[in-house]
């Protein structure tokens, strides 16, 4: 397995919110450590598993909470921001209030 | 619980409560909790759940699911044994620590 960088995280985030039309969080500290927490989480499991969560190191069991996580899309409808706070939507990114933990929606 | 592991502990001048924080060492939220109570020289210790034995986080999750009737989310924080926060908002942790 090839290992990742941060640059790569980096790069595969901003591909996401491209496609989505969501922003990356404006905590630039909250940011860098959950672009190193993903990039860790690639090199030890194969795929980018959320690092708010536990992974099963099982792709096919984590497949749900694999970043972007099916979450992603109810939570930021309802909280303004993923589960980890490093997706937003646009209006919560110009807000400029800070994300904080929110409810864990994975059964 | 039988422990396989060991906790880091922190010293700080705020020893009132015992405080255990489970967290994960890739998780933004669980950096700032930690960070809170080092900020603010909270006595505590915690350990990174996801840098643990598959079977050590079992029994973990097991201990606290039977405790607290709740599943495993991060920080999970156990105060005096009796209490617990889930996540990191810093109001709550001000209003319930400080």
């Amino acid at each position: 397995m090839n290992k990742k960088t941060k640059e790569d995280t980096r790069l595969f985030t901003t591909m996401v919110v491209k496609k989505q039309d969501w922003k990356l969080t404006h905590d630039e500290e909250l940011l860098e450590l959950l672009l190193e927490g993903l990039t860790k989480n690639f090199n030890r499991y194969g795929y980018f598993c959320c690092p708010c969560r536990s992974a099963k190191n099982d792709r096919e069991k984590d497949k749900d909470i694999t970043c972007p996580c099916v979450y992603s899309w109810p939570d930021i409808k309802e909280f303004g921001h993923c589960y980890c706070g490093l997706y937003m939507s646009q209006a919560f990114f110009e807000s400029g209030k800070q994300p904080g933990s929110i409810p864990e929606r994975r059964p | 619980m039988e422990t396989k592991f060991k906790f880091i502990e922190e010293d700080g001048t705020k020893c009132k409560n015992e405080l255990v924080v489970y967290a994960l060492s890739t998780c933004g939220f669980c950096h700032r909790a930690l960070k809170f109570l080092k900020e603010h020289s909270f006595k505590f210790k915690y350990v990174y759940y996801d840098e643990l034995e598959p079977e050590v986080q079992e029994q973990i999750e097991k201990q606290l699911r039977d405790q607290f009737n709740r599943s495993l989310s991060f920080p999970f924080l156990v105060i005096d044994c009796k209490r617990f926060l889930i996540g990191f908002n810093q109001d709550k942790w001000e209003e319930e620590l400080l």
